[in-house]
């Protein structure tokens, strides 16, 4: 396993040097200089300025020896410095969205893959092809649905129509007036929180996993959950620095559910569809039968044997899916103006902000990359016969 | 339950001997894909999914050549109806009376509305009436979906934009199909380092969120239609697709007619483009549909960020109602939002489904016992 | 239910364990039904091992999951009944069959490689078997121990439970299986293909201990094969079916010595024999006929060489021929005799 673990890591270190030149290349050299061009190019800049703006900028210097500079700089952390935002590092626009964006996604994977999943284990497991049509056809439609027309629709219907829930943004700056502490600073907060809440609850329901005695499993799943949360309660209410921040770090919470929620559905349907097709597939393995003849409970044989089984091919999917759910949360980060890592992409490709959009389409990239690697060890630690072979 | 004997076949099943004559070669080729053509689909017709997307897109196939017999027929006046330079002159209009403070918007204006809309004269006073031009105008006779903030006709900006999308769509699909085969078998083909680089290159590709590389690529290049759909076929071409048709070729690469032709002295490019090539070729077409389903999702949203130098397009109308603001006001302006949304919805559905139907003629495991 | 140690309880007895009687099952398909099993009826002592043969499709694998009411969700069972000590399976509730399964009729299935589930280990799945039917729950070191016991009886070292599936050979693997088919105690294995996908030598020496576990601890086993070599060497008595029937019925001597239904002669002459009387080797002709409309009379006239009129118009009833031999043929007197003539 550690073997296999380590060659990933080093393919996914050889994979993101292959990204990063390629990227570099296609954004710096290809368009004919188009940064040269724009702040250097232009004919009403004297001479002497073009000069001085393009040694600052490191262009009069060969395309091998600035790719060398650039790779240099990046692995320091120096990813030059906004060309809107002047002269505010790269770097720091991205260390500020990251979180943002990094929350976003992974809250919307967690809830999508795992809805998902359910509902194609169960939708295979009541069988049969009634509303096979009905599923499939549902599925598609939400699955191909345009993601900015369905996330309108849903800021219409839950913001304009019922009132719910804020229309876009991070935050309600009206309530933030007065607060005593910076956005960032609430955000980080809250990500930690959730972050170690969310570990902790999956330790708990894993370490329920690996037990043999089923009195200890239900112990730990149950009452590790119901501690954890206790937990987390307990910080927003109990402890002072929770209280102060828990208005500020609700208005952000509440923010992000519309946002979620749109990009959940859309990809929810992919998994759902592709769990029930492969648990269908399961179901007639003749393992089932043994388990079925072993006289086991329905609910073990659908959990414990067939779920289990088809969970593999639909991890390997997730592959394509992380992918996909950075694809869907840019776009999404774009129409409920959320400042994550899209938007400001989309917004520095527009105001052509180019060493913003290549250090945000790079990080985007690292994000893809570390998705993929983690995805490979899940599925290296849920199949044996990887799991196994490998480290024998 | 049959027990089946081992593949004793060694001919290549659409291939045979006589393919060292060209001219006869494509005429047995041809026959034989007229035949599993018709038995294709026979399948295909009994699945419903699949037939549903059919009937989709032929819906749309035929939205896209009306505008073109509306124009020739004189029925659609090009002045007027054209997607990008149409303008309806004679927009339906309200009766707004000028008060000093407004109780109903839906009625009466005020001395701001007059200063901010041009279009109202200035020398109104209090008690006044005016004939305000609506545009955005609701469907009426004219304009069947209504027109836009500029004036000009939603169905045919509708039916542009599905000629678009199929022109797009179709273009990327080819693309993508025919780097996929290529790169496919010859990686399964001729193994090794080609294979190893091949197989990164698109491990690489399949990692990257293509909507992010697009905007990115949008950010220095200036997108056109076509090059977009380029771009998506290479993307797909050298990623996704080449991996799945290269397990294809490579399934097909161990049956006993490749060996025969191998040893019968067929060269790496005879035995790629005639026997695997082919033989892989059902489950290019699959991957077709996906690829369309794709590109077509991919424009809408860049056209809709604006970033696709395009006139006319599904999501160019909804940037458009999103810039001019009308993009929450479903219930008032539905024509601008809904239409080009469900289009773009309901096409790649289609799409998608139809590689669904497919998917039981490629896969026989997913067929109904 | 009753907590059992292990040595099994040795049964001596020869009363009937298993009847069935009757049983017509059918499957609901898209295209019609389809007729599986009709009409079977045989029964099964204590301690008895009993083949049941025929081609592919002819609903002996039917046959032994409705024994465990495991038949997919489209059967129908429309008749006859199958009672275990005098308990009528098809009467049981679900929850009722569910502890049913495993602790009295355990089953070794075809292909075992597939029977294991890829992604747990061995032992583990045989744990989880015990799990499910001990009264009170076993403690997890008996558990441990009866595993070990378990694998030492079916000659594979304990170690080996701590393996996932696919590191086992295939012979390996269906030793696991036996094992496991036996952690429960059963009082009847059903063996579907146990050896079909073994090499010949594992075949012979796995059919030799499945033998030797069968009489060192009373069970009964019913074989289900297509081989007649395999169901020879071990079994007490043999059933043959053809088309959802069975058409002959009796001691397995008798059987092979004197068949007595055309079926059953053409099958026996395929192999050859090295101590019985010798028989000229005959070529079954033709293919299994369609359940969704199987022929009028007799189901194997459209095959049978002697086939008469009568054999068109009525079906044959199951004849006492001997004082352990049923068979379903009009013309069962002759059968022999006419084998002979054949060219």
């Amino acid at each position: 396993m550690i073997r296999y673990v380590t060659r990933r890591l080093i393919q996914m270190v050889f994979l993101f040097l292959v990204f990063l030149t390629v990227t570099w290349f296609l954004l710096y050299i290809l368009p004919g200089d188009s940064v040269a061009l724009k702040y250097a190019g232009n004919p009403n800049i004297p001479p002497e300025a073009r000069e001085v703006a393009l040694e600052r900028l490191g262009l009069d210097k060969p395309v091998l020896i600035q790719f060398r500079d650039y790779m240099f700089n990046f692995f320091q952390g120096d990813l030059g410095v906004s060309f809107n935002q002047y002269p505010r590092p790269v770097i720091d626009i991205i260390g500020e969205r990251l979180p943002r964006t990094l929350v976003l996604f992974l809250t919307a994977l967690v809830t999508y893959y795992w809805a998902g999943f359910v509902a194609g284990k169960y939708l295979a497991w009541r069988r049969g092809n009634r509303g096979e049509m009905a599923v499939t056809i549902g599925g598609v439609g939400l699955y191909s649905m345009f993601l900015p027309f369905f996330a309108f629709m849903l800021i219409w219907f839950f913001s304009v129509r019922l009132g719910w829930l804020p229309i876009s943004k991070f935050l309600d700056p009206e309530q933030w007036r007065d607060a005593p502490f910076a956005a960032n600073q609430v955000f980080m907060r809250l990500f930690w929180v959730t972050l170690i809440t969310a570990i902790a609850m999956f330790a708990a329901s894993f370490a329920g996993h690996r037990t043999h005695s089923r009195v200890l499993a239900r112990i730990l799943r149950w009452g590790g959950g119901v501690l954890v949360i206790a937990g987390f309660l307990f910080y927003w209410f109990g402890t002072e620095s929770g209280q102060g921040m828990r208005v500020y770090a609700g208005d952000i919470a509440f923010h992000m559910i519309l946002p979620v929620l749109t990009l959940t559905l859309i990809a929810f349907a992919q998994v759902m569809l592709l769990t029930r097709s492969s648990m269908l597939e399961t179901l007639r393995e003749d393992y089932i039968l043994t388990a079925r003849a072993k006289g086991l409970p329905e609910g073990i044989i659908r959990d414990r044997h067939a779920a289990r089984t088809a969970l593999l091919p639909v991890v390997t999917s997730l592959v394509l899916a992380v992918a996909t759910v950075i694809d869907g949360g840019v776009v999404t980060e774009a129409v409920f103006s959320w400042p994550g890592m899209g938007e400001i992409l989309i917004s520095s490709v527009l105001s052509e902000d180019i060493p913003v959009a290549v250090g945000a389409f790079a990080f985007i990239g690292i994000l893809a990359l570390i998705g993929h690697f983690v995805v490979d060890v899940l599925y290296g630690f849920l199949d044996p016969r990887i799991r196994v072979t490998e480290h024998g | 339950m049959t027990n089946t004997l081992p593949e004793t076949r060694i001919e290549d099943p659409l291939a045979s001997e006589v393919d060292r004559d060209v001219d006869s070669w494509w005429k047995i080729r041809l026959a034989l894909t007229r035949r599993s053509f018709r038995e294709n689909w026979k399948i295909f017709r009994r699945n419903k999914i699949g037939v549903l997307g059919l009937v989709i897109i032929a819906f749309w196939g035929i939205m896209a050549v009306m505008p073109t017999i509306f124009f020739v027929t004189g029925f659609w006046n090009p002045a007027v109806y054209d997607p990008v330079t149409g303008l309806e002159l004679d927009p339906p209009t309200r009766t707004m009376t000028m008060v000093e403070r407004i109780t109903d918007p839906n009625t009466e204006i005020d001395r701001r509305a007059v200063l901010l809309d041009g279009r109202i004269p200035d020398t109104l006073q209090i008690g006044d009436t005016f004939e305000l031009p609506l545009q955005p105008a609701p469907p009426d006779s004219r304009h069947w979906l209504g027109t836009d903030p500029l004036g000009r006709d939603i169905l045919s900006q509708l039916m542009h934009g599905a000629r678009a999308s199929f022109f797009l769509g179709i273009l990327a699909a080819v693309v993508t199909v025919v780097i996929g085969t290529t790169i496919g078998s010859m990686a399964a083909y001729f193994g090794g380092f080609v294979d190893a680089a091949l197989m990164r290159l698109a491990d690489l590709l399949i990692m990257i969120p293509g909507v992010a590389l697009l905007i990115v690529i949008g950010a220095v290049f200036t997108f056109q239609l076509w090059h977009l759909a380029v771009v998506i076929g290479i993307l797909s071409g050298f990623g996704g697709t080449a991996i799945v048709l290269k397990s294809q070729a490579l399934a097909v690469k161990v049956k006993p007619f490749i060996d025969a032709a191998r040893v019968a002295g067929g060269s790496a490019r005879h035995i790629i483009f005639y026997h695997l090539i082919p033989n892989v070729m059902p489950l290019s077409v699959l991957y077709m549909m996906f690829t369309v389903t794709a590109a077509i999702q991919s424009e809408a949203v860049l056209s809709f960020l604006g970033i696709l130098n395009t006139d006319t397009s599904w999501g160019l109308m909804m940037n458009l109602a999103r810039t001019q603001g009308y993009l929450l006001q479903v219930t008032d302006f539905w024509w601008l939002t809904i239409p080009p949304g469900l289009a773009v919805t309901v096409l790649s559905a289609a799409f998608f489904l139809v590689g669904r139907g497919m998917d039981e003629i490629v896969n026989p495991r997913l067929r109904r016992r | 239910m009753t907590i059992r140690k292990l040595p099994l309880e040795v049964s001596t007895g020869r009363a009937p364990l298993l009847e069935v009687d009757g049983l017509v099952m059918r499957y609901d398909t898209e295209a019609g039904e389809v007729s599986a099993v009709e009409n079977v009826t045989f029964s099964l002592g204590r301690g008895e091992a009993m083949g049941l043969v025929g081609e592919s499709g002819c609903g002996k694998t039917s046959v032994a999951l409705s024994l465990l009411r495991l038949a997919p969700d489209n059967a129908r069972y429309q008749g006859g009944s199958v009672r275990w000590e005098g308990v009528d399976l098809l009467d049981l509730s679900d929850q009722k069959m569910r502890e049913f399964r495993w602790a009295e009729i355990s089953m070794v299935f075809q292909g075992a490689m597939n029977a294991w589930n890829p992604v747990y280990r061995v032992g583990e799945q045989i744990r989880e078997a015990m799990d499910q039917h001990f009264d009170p729950p076993l403690s997890s070191g008996n558990m441990d121990q009866r595993v070990e016991r378990l694998f030492e009886l079916v000659g594979l070292d304990p170690a080996v439970q701590i393996r996932y599936p696919h590191e086992l050979s295939g012979g390996m693997r269906q030793r696991a299986v036996i094992a496991m088919a036996l952690s429960c105690e059963p009082k009847l294995i059903i063996a579907d293909e146990p050896t079909t996908a073994l090499d010949v030598i594992v075949q012979a020496q796995i059919l030799k201990e499945l033998k030797e576990i069968q009489e060192d601890l009373g069970l009964s086993i019913l074989y289900i094969s297509h081989d007649m070599a395999v169901i020879a060497q071990v079994t007490d008595t043999l059933g043959v079916m053809y088309a959802g029937k069975l058409v002959e019925f009796g001691s397995t001597r008798d059987v092979f010595d004197r068949p007595r239904h055309p079926y059953s002669y053409l099958l026996l002459s395929s192999i050859p024999s090295v101590t019985g009387p010798r028989r000229r080797p005959v070529a079954l002709e033709g293919t299994p006929p369609n359940l969704l409309a199987p022929p009028s009379g007799c189901r194997f006239h459209p095959r049978c060489p002697w086939a008469t009129e009568q054999c068109r118009k009525d079906e044959p009833p199951m004849m006492q021929i001997g004082p352990s031999q049923w068979a379903a043929c009009w013309h069962y007197e002759q059968v022999p005799e006419m084998g002979q003539q054949l060219p």
